[in-house]
């Protein structure tokens, strides 16, 4: 039990019981040993509605310990509304030390972004994730895809990027883009954009996926193979920006945001926060390094 | 040139049958057409078809005709793996060298057996292609479990075989449901024929479609049979169908073959009654 | 050598739909074709001739007897032969023209004569310009060799009829009226292709009523009647 310092009564150490924690734990397990692979869980009932991220705080709080220090992002920021709540929900049912800064942080949940500074092999990263199933988009019923997976049965997938390049010209996924892994399942890597999806690849930390909603687990181990889906002459490619750089710092090299002025113009800025502050004071950075971001100039 | 071997069939099937519902042992033979029905009276299990057996060579077109009941379309969604059968077994020779019995292939197989040797094409354009996908993008789902990887090549290579079917090639990125009736046909038998496979169902094909519409359709089969020298089983209740396309001929009723041979001599000299029967109903 | 041997032939017709009633067109027939014979079929209509012919075509199922062909790969009964067997050997040594063109729909007249050699041969463009040299031969006027058959004459239909069955050189022809609706000029023409092609090696089994057209083609003629056979005659010159 722990005296929390938020709420009056006193809730189990991570607010789920610990037989729940171990069944959650149970099938992380199975899901690392089975990369890209979707494990069903029990995804129990949280004080969060569905939708709100229930799936990645199910991984954070069976994982997390005393010890551990604990930062969450909601699309590469720290400051926004369900970040900050998601957060002090955590530290009330943990009493853990939170933290912005991404290499101070042991464990980290986020939202639709991975960070743009690398992670290393005793960091954990949790995802969030909407939709697990990266078939849906092409079929609607569970059974089947279930049978596709299983059979690596992925033409419709394949034929579906094929009628986006065919209808305009190119592949027209920003966000979640599908990824193959260890090459063999087919991966829905959460909406995250396509400038974060070469991170995944080769990567010194292990991701961890969970869609409350849906009612799933699945993992990307360190130094795993995780390839986008792309044909032999339709390629993958991250955002480019049109050539645009950060207006506060001037810096290209980073996933930026586009934002519209009160007088109609537009401005972009680097659109991870505490990346951002980094840059703006001038501490010092060690970020990702992958073949898409050494092509950009 | 020496008359086929005996061992070099391209399908081999032998005791087809399926039944549903839940039959005992007297429910295949109290069924029939000496019968007159298809249903068990001891049961009321259905006997949809029932100890089929034929072989086809490569290169020949079987028909099989029969009327609402006969078991015909039974037979060929046995075959292509679209039912699941009570008893029997086929073999087709370029899948194992014809040891392995297709119809107790797993999942696996059956699906590397219906991409790579066989083409479908159904009455119903809804159950041969996706209609969420171009018709380009149809073709392109056989070739990419075929192992095609090349965007450029798919369409060149889909835009070959739409042209072959008489679809004008500049429709290619044109959903299935922009397309009438024939022509939605034709992008069937384009997908069925795309990894040129030896062996080709036709299931009514041509069943509902305009007289004029039929035609066309028909004489593309005919032409491309010709051309490409596949083997076809062509299922129709319409023996002028039948006599246009096929080289030999099983006549079904209430699920069984009553007479088997070549398309001429069916109709030329039917020996069977209801054989006689219905080649005297010929409009 | 004997290219066909007929033993003891019968066939008998049950109509089912007439209850069960019976029709003999043929009855015990014996006779045999030499390799390179031309022989000439004769005897009034209903006597048989067209059954025999479709017996051995197998489009007629022998009710008994004996029809021993011998094949390049050897010796077959066609009355027992099965269906593939048969369907190989009508693709390659085979041939039957009937007395009418059985009009393939929506086929251009010089498809309908190319389509025997497109099996055999790959080359399309090279079959359809053979089919175009047996037209010419045959005097079919150029603007109709892209037209359809549905639509010629029966004179001009006849001649794409002989075409066809003669174009892909079979071992064994079996012709039925050849020559009728034909003009004299024409008769002649197809004479001397089917005299031609005896001299390649073809043994042909021709009906005809016409007796300019036996007088000057049949080596010897068969003669049937009611089902049997009542002379089999070495042709007199």
């Amino acid at each position: 039990m722990i005296e929390n310092i938020k709420y009056k009564k006193s809730y189990n150490f991570g607010f789920i019981d610990e037989s729940t924690k171990k069944e959650v734990r149970r099938k992380l397990l199975k899901a690392v040993a089975i990369p890209g692979y979707q494990v069903p869980y029990s995804s129990p009932e949280m004080p969060i509605a569905r939708g709100w991220g229930t799936g990645g705080l199910h991984i954070t709080l069976a994982l997390i310990g005393r010890n551990d220090i604990f930062k969450i992002i909601d699309q590469g920021s720290d400051a926004s509304v369900n970040a900050c709540n998601l957060r002090e929900f955590v530290q009330a049912m943990t009493g853990c030390r939170v933290t912005y800064d991404t290499t101070e942080a042991t464990l980290i949940q986020t939202r639709h972004r991975i960070t743009e500074e690398e992670l290393r092999e005793d960091q954990l990263f949790v995802f969030q994730v909407p939709q697990p199933e990266p078939l849906r988009g092409v079929e609607r019923y569970e059974y089947r895809t279930r049978q596709m997976h299983g059979e690596a049965d992925y033409a419709k997938m394949w034929v579906s990027l094929y009628e986006s390049f065919v209808r305009h010209g190119d592949i027209m996924l920003g966000a979640g883009y599908p990824v193959k892994v260890n090459g063999r399942y087919i991966m829905a890597p959460s909406p995250i954009p396509r400038w974060d999806i070469p991170n995944l690849h080769q990567a010194k930390t292990l991701y961890l996926f969970g869609a409350g909603r849906e009612k799933r687990l699945y993992a990307v181990p360190p130094h795993t193979t995780v390839e986008p889906l792309e044909f032999e002459d339709v390629k993958f490619n991250i955002e480019r920006f049109n050539g645009a750089s950060c207006s506060k710092t001037g810096y290209r090299r980073a996933f930026l945001d586009e934002l519209f002025l009160d007088d109609g113009s537009k401005t972009f800025v680097i659109n991870d926060s505490n990346f951002l502050d980094k840059m703006e004071q001038g501490d010092p950075i060690h970020q990702f390094t992958n073949p898409y971001l050494d092509q950009l100039v | 040139m020496s008359f086929h071997n005996e061992h070099s069939w391209l399908l081999k099937v032998r005791n087809l049958t399926k039944v549903y519902g839940e039959p005992n042992e007297r429910t295949v033979e109290l069924t029939g057409p000496e019968f007159g029905t298809n249903i068990c009276p001891e049961t009321e299990s259905i006997v949809a078809c029932a100890g089929v057996s034929f072989d086809l060579f490569p290169g020949e077109v079987l028909g099989i005709v029969g009327e609402s009941g006969s078991g015909k379309s039974t037979v060929v969604k046995l075959l292509y793996f679209d039912i699941e059968k009570t008893a029997g077994s086929a073999w087709l020779r370029p899948y194992g060298d014809g040891k392995t019995n297709i119809l107790e292939a797993s999942g696996q197989q059956k699906r590397y057996i219906r991409n790579h040797l066989m083409g479908t094409v159904y009455q119903n354009p809804r159950d041969g292609l996706n209609f969420s996908f171009s018709s380009g993008g149809n073709i392109a789902e056989k070739l990419i479990m075929a192992g095609h990887m090349h965007v450029g090549n798919i369409r060149e290579r889909a835009a070959y075989l739409l042209d072959k079917t008489e679809v004008p090639v500049r429709r290619m990125d044109d959903r299935p449901a922009a397309f009438s009736g024939g022509m939605q046909q034709r992008v069937q038998i384009s997908k069925a024929i795309a990894n040129n496979p030896p062996l080709l169902f036709l299931d009514e094909v041509t069943t509902g479609l305009d007289v004029s519409v039929q035609a066309r359709v028909l004489d593309l089969i005919r032409e491309l049979q010709q051309e490409l020298g596949i083997a076809m089983i062509v299922v129709s209740h319409d023996l002028s169908v039948i006599r246009m396309l096929t080289d030999r001929t099983l006549v079904m009723k209430h699920g069984r073959v009553v007479e088997s041979g070549l398309t001429d001599q069916i109709l030329q000299d039917p020996q069977h009654a209801y054989t006689q029967l219905l080649v005297s109903s010929l409009l | 050598m004997n290219i066909v041997e007929v033993h003891q032939l019968t066939k008998t017709f049950e109509l089912h739909i007439l209850n069960g009633k019976r029709i003999t067109a043929l009855s015990g027939i014996d006779f045999a074709i030499e390799e390179g014979e031309i022989i000439g079929l004769t005897g009034k209509s209903g006597s048989g001739k067209s059954s025999l012919m479709k017996c051995l075509y197998r489009t007629y199922l022998a009710t008994s007897g004996e029809i021993l062909y011998t094949a390049q790969a050897g010796v077959i009964d066609l009355v027992k032969a099965k269906d593939h067997e048969v369907l190989a050997l009508r693709r390659a040594e085979i041939r039957y023209c009937s007395q009418f063109l059985s009009v393939i729909p929506r086929v251009p007249a010089v498809d309908v004569v190319a389509e025997p050699l497109m099996r055999t041969e790959r080359n399309r463009d090279l079959a359809r310009a053979r089919a175009r040299q047996m037209l010419e031969v045959l005097g079919l006027p150029t603007e109709l060799w892209d037209a359809y058959p549905v639509t010629f004459s029966g004179g001009e239909q006849q001649r794409i009829n002989v075409a066809r069955a003669i174009i892909a050189r079979p071992r064994l022809l079996l012709i039925d009226e050849p020559t009728a609706s034909l003009d004299t000029r024409t008769k002649d023409v197809v004479i001397d292709l089917i005299r031609e092609l005896k001299q390649d090696g073809t043994s042909v089994l021709c009906i005809s009523h016409d007796e300019y057209t036996l007088g000057k083609m049949a080596d010897r003629r068969l003669h049937l009647s009611g089902g049997h056979i009542l002379s089999n005659v070495t042709a007199t010159i």
